[in-house]
């Protein structure tokens, strides 16, 4: 035997023993996935395999957050007059309908798609680029849907159960589940997509609505996250608690919803076929 | 036509019923039988302290509400989980009192001022367990309503779910996540939390 194909049946002994131990690796990962779906007691033990990286992203996380992130909140919720604030939290709504309509075609909701594209029609123009609600004294309420709900809300496990925890670097608390639902939120994006194409600075337009949205998001999660901090001796803990649980009732409650509205429509089907 | 006539037999029950429990609880006391009362009754308390006392009269007030409406030691044990079984008689009672008595400071601290708030009760929803939740939205001067539902068993609020979020279910992280990082432990929860108490 040559060196040269001792080599080769060496590199092709080491390439198939990576991928038995890769199938193994997934065939435990299936197995951990499963127990977490089977055991799972609720939001008590969210599964977080990331625990030391994520522990630590959220360390910076909140260096970042009390040197800038709240202090620009508390600023712009002190000092900003209110109809201003609600101005601007009504532009940035605006630039997220698009999205929330795409998702209510992907939650199996066309109407209530179409009246988030009613919204954005009647806002951009007749509410000046968004920053007046006049679609909602139409009649046309709001609604806020993003992918991470999609997920939830056709994925066969208990709401609780988003896949592993996980602490994204500046945007906080998420999971498998909501990290891939905010991938493909951005991914489809038509404003993103519009400022890509048409401008040449697009990501000074992106980086200034992303920048807005977090300091204006922040402003409205003071008062609750100031208390979870303090009433709370792992703060860590409670947080992954709590994102997990309120996540779960958000998605619980379109499941809900859908389930009532087929309920309804399959009654009606029934009264017409008597 | 049937279908009409049974919804209106409903709503006169209903209205029989809801005017029974109005002559029932218009002269009885707080603690009644009814869910929704109960509720209404101790937000009524908790507003009526919060406007009237400062400091540690009003933290005292709201212990007194905690424990008279509230089933603190079925909450507390269910925070601590596993845990229970294996605290000694003594940790478990300093950890009830100090969990009471860190419930009562943060409701003291949490509303500064009374803001005009007001609770509207909704539905009440029986499960089969013996436990009724009640549905509940609270009313800000400013901004969306906030959802809060209110678990009761035996008469007693035995927990508070603040948009989905439990009130003892996140206890019960934050307090198993202290006792793993501190040694599989009940005893440095119990003193944290009984120097907190103390600050």
């Amino acid at each position: 035997m040559d060196p040269g194909s001792a080599l080769m049946i060496g590199v092709t002994r080491a390439i198939s023993a990576s991928i038995r131990r890769s199938v193994v690796a997934v065939a435990l990962a299936g197995t951990m996935v499963g127990g977490c779906a089977t055991n799972d007691t609720g939001a008590a033990d969210v599964w977080d395999p990331l625990e030391t990286p994520n522990r630590f992203i959220f360390s910076i996380n909140r260096a970042v957050d009390i040197i800038a992130l709240r202090p620009l909140a508390v600023m712009y919720r002190d000092l900003l007059p209110d109809r201003a604030q609600t101005g601007v939290r009504n532009l940035l709504d605006n630039l997220g309908e698009p999205v929330t309509a795409i998702n209510e075609i992907f939650q199996g909701e066309p109407n209530r798609a179409a009246t988030t594209m009613a919204r954005f029609l009647v806002n951009s123009t007749i509410g000046v680029a968004g920053l007046f609600d006049v679609a909602t004294s139409f009649g046309l309420e709001r609604t806020k849907e993003d992918f991470g709900k999609t997920i939830g809300l056709w994925a066969g496990v208990e709401p609780e159960n988003g896949g592993f925890y996980l602490m994204l670097p500046a945007y906080g608390p998420s999971n498998a589940r909501d990290a891939t639902g905010l991938m493909m939120d951005y991914l489809v994006d038509p404003f993103r997509i519009l400022t890509y194409n048409l401008a040449v600075d697009w990501d000074v337009w992106q980086i200034g609505r992303y920048g807005a949205n977090a300091v204006d998001y922040r402003s409205r999660t003071i008062f609750a996250l100031d208390d979870l901090e303090k009433n709370s001796v792992d703060y860590y803990a409670a947080l992954r608690s709590a994102y997990t649980q309120n996540r779960a009732d958000q998605i619980r409650q379109k499941r809900e919803k859908t389930d009532t509205r087929s309920e309804l429509e399959r009654r009606d089907n029934l009264a017409l076929v008597r | 036509m049937p279908l009409l006539a049974s919804r209106r037999l409903a709503f006169s029950l209903a209205a029989a019923a809801a005017v029974s429990l109005a002559a029932v609880h218009g002269i009885g006391p707080a603690v009644a039988a009814d869910p929704a009362q109960l509720v209404q009754t101790t937000a009524q308390q908790v507003i009526d302290i919060v406007k009237t006392k400062t400091g540690a009269d009003r933290q005292a007030a709201i212990l007194a509400v905690l424990q008279a409406n509230f089933d603190m030691p079925a909450m507390g044990r269910s925070a601590l989980g596993t845990h229970w079984n294996q605290a000694t008689e003594s940790e478990r009672a300093r950890f009830l009192k100090a969990v009471a008595t860190a419930e009562a400071k943060a409701y003291s601290e949490r509303f500064g001022q009374y803001g005009g708030q007001t609770l509207t009760i909704g539905k009440v929803i029986p499960r089969a367990n013996g436990v009724s939740v009640v549905d509940s939205r609270l009313n800000q001067t400013s901004g969306q309503p906030i959802k809060l539902e209110w678990e009761i068993r035996n008469d007693r609020i035995a927990d508070v779910k603040i948009e989905g979020v439990s009130m003892v279910m996140t206890r019960r992280s934050d307090f198993n996540s202290y006792i793993q990082n501190n040694g599989g432990k009940v005893e440095p929860l119990v003193r944290e939390l009984e120097s907190r108490a103390a600050r």
